[in-house]
C-alpha cells in the first residue's frame, strides 16, 4: 500500500467512525433496539447499497476502458476501500442480526465477496512482483495459445532447416538422429506443453537433451539448435505464466459471481423489506 | 544462447488482434459463473414466489405467542393502500387489546416500537429500557409534571420504592410483633414451636406471585383463642363486636336453660379476667346470663381484642367498642409486580433484612430497592434488570374484549 492509499484510508476511517458513532446513538436511544426498517437503519441500508454498485461498476469501467470517468487507478482504489466501507454499514444497517432467509443469505454473500476481495487484493499486490522476476518473456494472457501455435510453426521450420542440410551438410544418421529428437521429444512438448509427462517442461532435462544434440551435431546449427532450445524455454515461461496467472485471478471466479448475485438479490431485498 | 530475435515488430506481430473478441479459461468461467449464481438465487426465491410462500423475506423467526403465524405473513402484514404491508397496530389489536399506559401520557408508541418481532423466542413483554425511558427519562404528562420520578434511565438510577423511603411507615393498625413470634421458643398450641415466616405468609395468588393477605382463623387462631367462657368450648367468632355479642349471648343462654341447676353458682375468680368486683348469686337465667356476658365481653374488649385491634369507645366505657381496621398493605408496591415464587431459592430474612428484629407495627419491611439491584443489574454474570421484570405498561384493567375474526384454518 502506497502514499496514494492515504487519502481513500483517511476518508474511509472517518466514515466509519462517523457511521459507528451514529450507530451506537441511534441502537442506544431507539426502544426495541436498532432494526434496518428505521430511517437510520434504512439511510445505512442504502448507503452500502450506493457503494456496492458503485464497487460493481469497477467491472463495467473495465468492460469499457474508453471511458472519461476517472482513471482505472481511482477507481480500483475506491472500490477496495469504500467496499471494506460497505461491509460495517450493511452491518450497522442489520443491527448486527440476520435471522431471515434472505438477510441470512445477503450477509453470506457479503462476507465471501469481501473476503475474497481482500485475499485478491493481496495476492494482486505480491504475486505480480513474482511474476515479473520469473517470466521475462510474459505475453498476453489470451493470447498464449495463439503464440505458442507461432512457436511450434517456428520450431518446424527451423527442425526443417536442420533437416533438410540447409544450414550445414549432415551425415544420414546424425540427420535421423535430430528428427528423432525432434519428432520424439520437442515437437510433442510443444505439442502440448502442459502434459504431465513433458519431459521438456524440466529446464535440467531440457539443457541435457539440447546439450546431448550439440555433442551429436556440427557447430553450423548450433544457432539453429539454441533457437529451438530457446523456444522450448519460452513454452515453459508461457506454462510458468498460467499457473501464476491461475492464482492471480482464481479469487475472481468467487469475487465477480457473488458479487453479481449480492447485487441482484441485494435489489430484491430492498423491494421487498420496503414492502413488509 | 539465442539465435531468435524478439524485436517490437515480431513481437508485435505475434498479436492476434482479436483476442478480447473470445474469452478464455477464468474470465469466461467468470462469466459462466456469474450467470449460475444469478440464476441460482434467482430460482431459489422464484421457487417460493411460484408457491406463493414468501419465507426468504421472513426477517426472522417470530416469537412464541406468534410461532403459529410464522407462515401466514398476511395475518399481521395486512393489506394497506399502497404497496406497503407493514404490521400496523389495527392488526395487532384485531388479536388482543393493548390498553393505555395513563391517560395523561403524551403519546402512545406504535405496538411494533417496544414488542419488536422476528426475533426469535423472546416474550415480547421484554421490552428493551428505552421503551420506557423514552418517556421516565425526562417525565412530563399532557397535564404538566408527573407525581411519579421524572427522571429514572434504568433500574441503576431507579428511584427508593416510595414505601421505603425515609418518614414511611406501615398504616396497619394492627398491633404486631415480628421479633416476638420469630424468637426460638413460641408457646403454640401443644408446646414450644420455632415459628417460620411462611407459617403466616403464604404464596396465595393463582401463579404464586403474589402473598396471601394475613388471615386471623388461618395464621393466629390456633394460637390466639378466643375463649370466653371456661363453659363454652367454642371460641368467640372473630367479626365485629355487636355479632360477637349478640354470638355470645345466645351460647350463654342456651347453656343455663339447659343447666338450671347452674344459675345460682358463684365463678371462682377466673386470673385471665382483668379485675373486677364479685358477682352476687343470679337469681335467674337472664341475671346469669348478664353477669357471663360481662365477663365475657371484659375478657374480649379489655383484654384478648385489644392484644392485637385497636378498640376504642365512642358511645362510652360500657357500650361496644368500636375496632380500627387493621388496613393490613396487601401491595407494598403498587405500580410493580413482585414474584415470590421465582425467589424461593432466597432465603426471606436476606432480603426482609428488618423482619427478625421489628417490635412495631409502623415498621416497613419490605427491602429497599437497593437489596433488589444487588442481583437485578447490568452485566452477563447478573439477573435481568430490565423495566419490564416489574411494570407492566398496559393498564390491563381497562382491556376490553376482541371479537375473534379468524377461523382456525386462516391461522394454519
Amino acid at each position: 500500500m502506497d502514499r496514494t492509499h492515504r487519502p481513500w484510508v483517511i476518508a474511509t476511517a472517518a466514515l466509519a467512525i462517523i457511521s459507528t458513532a451514529a450507530y451506537v446513538l441511534y441502537a442506544v436511544n431507539t426502544p426495541g433496539g436498532p432494526r434496518g426498517g428505521s430511517a437510520m437503519g434504512l439511510t445505512f441500508g442504502m448507503a452500502g447499497y450506493a457503494l456496492m454498485l458503485y464497487a460493481g461498476l469497477l467491472g463495467a469501467r473495465k468492460q469499457v476502458p474508453t471511458w472519461r470517468i476517472g482513471r482505472a487507478q481511482t477507481w480500483m482504489r475506491g472500490h477496495l476501500w469504500l467496499g471494506l466501507l460497505n461491509l460495517l454499514l450493511i452491518l450497522l444497517h442489520s443491527g448486527f442480526a440476520f435471522r431471515g432467509p434472505l438477510t441470512l443469505a445477503l450477509m453470506l454473500l457479503l462476507f465471501s465477496v469481501t473476503g475474497s476481495g481482500i485475499l485478491g487484493a493481496a495476492i494482486q499486490h505480491y504475486v505480480p512482483g513474482f511474476m515479473t522476476s520469473r517470466v521475462p518473456l510474459e505475453t498476453i494472457y489470451e493470447e498464449i495459445p495463439h503464440v505458442r501455435v507461432q512457436l511450434r510453426d517456428e520450431a518446424d521450420e527451423l527442425a526443417a532447416a536442420i533437416s533438410q542440410n540447409a544450414l550445414v551438410e549432415m551425415e544420414h544418421d546424425d540427420r535421423e538422429r535430430f528428427r528423432e529428437v525432434y519428432l520424439n521429444k520437442v515437437r510433442p512438448y510443444l505439442e502440448d506443453p502442459e502434459a504431465p509427462d513433458a519431459e521438456l517442461a524440466d529446464p535440467l532435462r531440457s539443457e541435457e537433451t539440447f546439450g546431448a544434440l550439440r555433442r551429436l551435431l556440427s557447430p553450423p546449427v548450433y544457432g539453429a539448435l539454441d533457437d529451438l532450445e530457446n523456444i522450448c524455454e519460452e513454452e515453459r515461461q508461457l506454462s510458468r505464466q498460467i499457473r501464476i496467472y491461475r492464482w492471480l485471478h482464481a479469487w475472481l471466479l468467487v469475487h465477480v459471481p457473488l458479487s453479481i448475485a449480492l447485487l441482484v438479490l441485494g435489489a430484491i431485498h430492498a423491494v421487498m423489506a420496503l414492502r413488509y | 544462447m539465442a539465435g531468435r530475435t524478439r524485436s517490437t515488430k515480431k513481437l508485435a506481430q505475434r498479436i492476434n488482434l482479436d483476442y478480447f473478441k473470445t474469452l478464455h479459461g477464468i474470465p469466461r468461467w467468470r462469466r459462466i459463473l456469474s450467470g449460475i449464481f444469478v440464476a441460482v438465487s434467482l430460482a431459489w426465491l422464484g421457487w417460493y414466489g411460484v408457491a406463493g410462500n414468501p419465507k426468504p423475506y421472513n426477517a426472522g423467526p417470530l416469537g412464541h405467542a406468534h410461532a403459529l403465524l410464522g407462515q401466514k405473513c398476511g395475518v399481521c402484514h395486512a393489506g394497506q393502500a399502497g404497496y406497503r404491508r407493514s404490521a400496523t397496530d389495527e392488526a395487532c389489536l384485531a388479536c388482543h387489546d393493548g390498553p393505555i399506559h395513563h391517560a395523561d401520557q403524551r403519546f402512545t408508541p406504535a405496538c411494533s416500537k417496544c414488542h419488536v418481532e422476528h426475533r426469535g423466542a423472546l416474550r415480547l413483554a421484554s421490552t428493551g429500557d428505552r421503551a420506557c425511558t423514552q418517556c421516565h427519562a425526562d417525565l412530563t404528562t399532557v397535564h404538566g409534571p408527573s407525581k411519579f420520578a421524572p427522571h429514572i434511565r434504568g433500574f441503576d438510577s431507579h428511584p427508593e420504592f416510595a414505601a421505603v423511603r425515609p418518614g414511611a411507615t406501615d398504616p396497619g393498625t394492627l398491633q404486631f410483633n415480628h421479633q416476638m413470634h420469630l424468637r426460638d421458643e413460641v408457646r403454640g398450641p401443644n408446646g414450644g414451636v420455632q415459628l417460620k415466616c411462611t407459617d403466616c405468609h403464604r404464596l396465595g395468588s393463582a401463579d404464586g406471585s403474589f402473598q396471601e393477605p394475613i388471615n386471623y382463623q388461618k395464621d393466629c387462631a390456633s394460637c390466639h383463642t378466643l375463649q370466653f367462657d371456661r363453659r363454652i368450648s367454642e371460641p368467640a367468632l372473630h367479626t365485629n363486636p355487636g355479632v360477637v355479642s349478640d354470638w355470645m349471648r345466645g351460647l350463654l343462654t342456651a347453656y343455663i336453660a339447659a343447666h338450671p341447676r347452674e344459675i345460682p353458682l358463684v365463678d371462682e375468680p377466673d386470673e385471665r379476667w382483668p379485675r373486677r368486683p364479685p358477682h352476687p348469686p343470679a337469681r335467674n337465667a337472664a341475671e346469669w346470663v348478664e353477669q357471663r356476658m360481662a365477663d365475657a365481653q371484659l375478657l374480649l374488649w379489655r383484654k384478648s381484642c385489644q392484644k392485637c385491634h385497636r378498640l376504642s369507645y365512642p358511645n362510652g366505657p360500657d357500650a361496644l367498642p368500636a375496632v380500627a381496621k387493621s388496613a393490613i398493605t396487601t401491595r407494598w408496591l403498587p405500580h410493580a409486580e413482585f414474584d415470590h415464587q421465582v425467589h424461593q431459592m432466597v432465603q426471606c430474612a436476606s432480603c426482609h433484612t428488618k423482619a427478625n428484629d421489628s417490635r412495631e407495627t409502623s415498621d416497613v419491611l419490605i427491602p429497599g430497592v437497593q437489596t433488589c439491584q444487588k442481583c437485578h443489574r447490568a452485566g452477563h454474570d447478573a439477573a435481568e434488570a430490565g423495566c419490564f421484570e416489574c411494570h407492566i405498561y398496559h393498564d390491563w384493567s381497562k382491556e376490553k374484549p376482541v371479537a375473534g375474526k379468524f377461523t382456525i384454518n386462516q391461522l394454519q
